[in-house]
């Protein structure tokens, strides 16, 4: 850390990341010896906003950095392909699980609530809607936020600790251009194609579920569940994961790149990682639903 | 399995996904199959939306693309609508598109009827006429009014079996005529006895009508009345209109033979003959000359009593007809009378008036008998055609 600090004149030039703030910060916000401290200690709750505005700053001077370093070659093509491996492949088959899962979640609820009011033969179409419009995406941002995100974070974190990313610095190699951007670039590619793996496994387990209760062909469950269904309700839910890629690695490398304090920074990068990237892909969710129904009716 | 080959296998199933459920939905809009594009017009859609069904004969065959407001009041709401080619057989310029409702509450969707056999091909973009869509508020409407209108006739009902109740009630006690005629034997033998005995009367009264017909054929031919009766010139006035047309016939006559009334008849009101002989050459031309029908057509002259001049024409139309007929023998069914009564003078014997006998051509209609006596009566003058024209009559 005193390292770090030594070294800051001479990195200036190149876009090394540290907080702005020049203190440790996560959301949690423990106050240390800054300006706004001391005004904290006579205003109650100060500090949290304080705390809260520089976290978005910072966000937003990494984001630039992070930006530039995408577009400007040379690219790390060897370790996107790895990165992409590591978050697509690697996460399909937790993905599949979950979407499978909320498919047959969905057949039985949706089955007990339908009898009642009469409306049975709506089944199909209900699960697919369902499941291709909001639960597929929304399960894929979780999960990935789960699985990629602590990994992400952690293995940042670690890095940062132990001073791997000053070494990749020192060997003249932009640890954005290694790290950042070949993780956010993987998360945004993969997780669409993910979103897709959900939806047809949620879709088929939906359909399973319901053939166990009642039978009925594939070919009469895709004819009753896809009949109403326009481009518009399967593509923009789909891609609008994207965004959710983007949330994903930014704020996860993000917690990683800024961690500072040990072991203990790392368990709390990994966590933070989790949590925030989780909370900003719901609230994202929020907007893209209706960014959605206003530009895709 | 080699990280690259595992992520390319990744890459290509998702692909994939995405590729089959894109094809699904898009063949269900009907993006990937040739179509074609038909409007319709409705002065309101009731609620369709954009991306609605399309059905020909109850089978989905296509999507509404849009709906285009008017640009001015007035104007109507335009839907376009994409079809699948294979609908183009079937859907004609006569089709008819109108807007239905699945179920009572389901979704709306458009209904295009087929087309007539004969009719000529719609073209991409053509547009078809259109019903327009039940709405429920005017059902509603329309139904209220037949309810309140069912009502009154529901509470009209209940009055009238109130009062046929009333009335089948005093029907039954015996009150009023109609419960006396029920109810009352004695009434229904009364009855009985009164009709027998009306027809016992009638049995009477046509004996004693036969007996009195004699007394007045003897009482004419007796001495002191048969004096009126030859100044007369016939016996029997029934007869007077028993072979008399009801109006002079329209047709074009072939010959017509015309005496003056004082020639032949004894005085000015009598229809007794006097001198028949100028008669002779017109009974000889009956006898043996082809023609259709002839008429006897007597007009008396401007002077008397137009009732009393009518009955004399007719008279005398009868007794020239006998004379005829009697003389010359043959087939009388083809000689008819007709009795002008009072005309305008048309020869110099003032007052007496004149005798036309009109032949017809055969094959000519003989004109109906005069239909009812009481026009005889009627004292009607009927107007003489003026000889050797064409006369046009109202046909009858």
């Amino acid at each position: 850390m005193s390292l770090c600090r030594h070294q800051r004149p001479a990195r200036r030039s190149r876009p090394g990341f540290e907080p702005v703030s020049g203190r440790d910060l996560n959301v949690a916000g423990d106050i240390g010896p800054s300006p706004a401290g001391q005004w904290a200690r006579l205003i109650p709750g100060l500090g949290h906003i304080n705390t809260f505005l520089e976290w978005f700053g910072d966000l937003a001077i990494f984001s630039w950095h992070s930006l530039r370093a995408a577009v400007t070659p040379p690219f790390e093509f060897r370790e996107l392909f790895r990165q992409l491996d590591e978050i697509g492949s690697m996460s399909l088959p937790l993905v599949a699980a979950a979407g499978a899962a909320i498919g047959a979640v969905l057949s039985l609820e949706a089955r007990y609530s339908l009898t009642r009011f009469g409306a049975k033969s709506m089944l199909p179409a209900a699960i697919v809607y369902s499941v291709i419009h909001e639960t597929g995406p929304i399960i894929t941002g979780l999960i990935v936020s789960g699985r990629v995100g602590a990994g992400i974070g952690a293995e940042l974190a670690s890095m940062k600790v132990t001073e791997q990313i000053d070494a990749i610095e020192a060997s003249a190699v932009n640890p954005y251009k290694l790290l950042v951007v070949t993780r956010i670039l993987a998360c945004i590619l993969m997780l669409p194609l993910l979103t897709l793996a959900a939806d047809f496994c949620g879709v088929l387990a939906g359909w399973i579920t319901q053939a166990i209760a009642e039978p009925l062909s594939l070919q009469q469950f895709i004819n009753s569940a896809f009949k109403g269904t326009t481009l518009n309700d399967f593509l923009p839910p789909t891609f609008k994961t994207a965004v959710f890629g983007l949330i994903i690695g930014l704020i996860s490398c993000f917690q990683g790149m800024r961690t500072q304090g040990g072991a203990v920074g790392v368990g709390r990068a990994a966590t933070s990682s989790v949590v925030l990237s989780s909370l900003f892909v719901i609230l994202a969710d929020v907007v893209l639903v209706k960014f959605i129904l206003i530009f895709f009716p | 399995m080699s990280r690259a080959a595992r992520l390319g296998a990744f890459i290509i199933a998702t692909l994939g996904i995405l590729v089959l459920g894109t094809v699904i939905i898009g063949s269900n809009q009907y993006l990937f199959s040739s179509t074609y594009q038909l409007k319709s017009q409705f002065t309101t859609v009731a609620g369709l939306s954009a991306g609605a069904d399309v059905q020909v004969g109850g089978v989905h065959s296509g999507t509404v693309r849009s709906i285009d407001l008017p640009h001015e009041p007035g104007g109507k709401v335009t839907v376009v609508m994409d079809l699948n080619k294979s609908t183009h057989e079937i859907i004609k310029q006569d089709s008819v598109a109108s807007i239905e409702t699945e179920g009572l509450l389901g979704n709306q969707y458009m209904a295009i009827s087929f087309g007539s056999p004969g009719r000529s091909d719609v073209r991409d973009g053509d547009t078809i006429a259109s019903d327009p869509p039940l709405e429920m508020a005017d059902l509603i409407k329309k139904t209220d009014a037949i309810l309140d209108s069912s009502q009154q006739a529901v509470l009209n009902a209940s009055q009238m079996t109130a009062n046929l109740a009333s009335i089948s009630a005093k029907v039954d006690n015996g009150k009023g005529t109609a419960g006396a005629l029920v109810n009352d034997k004695q009434l229904y033998a009364n009855l009985e006895q009164t009709t027998s005995d009306a027809r016992d009367t009638m049995v009477q009264a046509q004996a004693g009508v036969t007996d009195f017909q004699e007394n007045m054929e003897a009482l004419k031919r007796n001495f002191f009345l048969s004096g009126y009766f030859n100044k007369r010139g016939y016996e029997d006035s029934a007869d007077l209109t028993a072979n008399e047309i009801g109006q002079l016939p329209a047709d074009p006559p072939m010959k017509t033979f015309t005496f003056s009334s004082k020639q032949l008849f004894d005085k000015v009101d009598s229809a007794k003959l006097k001198n028949q002989k100028p008669l002779n050459a017109c009974g000889e031309f009956l006898a043996d000359s082809q023609y259709g029908y002839a008429v006897v057509v007597v007009s008396a002259g401007a002077n008397g009593d137009a009732q009393k001049d009518l009955v004399l024409t007719e008279g005398r139309a009868m007794v020239v007809r006998e004379y005829l007929v009697e003389t010359f023998g043959f087939d009388d069914s083809h000689l008819k009378t007709l009795g002008m009564g009072k005309q305008a003078e048309t020869n110099s014997d003032v007052g007496w008036g004149s005798v036309q006998i009109i032949f017809y051509p055969s094959g000519a209609v003989i004109p109906p008998n005069k239909q009812s006596p009481a026009a005889t009566s009627s004292g009607t003058i009927r107007e003489l055609p003026t000889l050797g024209s064409v006369v046009s009559v109202p046909k009858p």
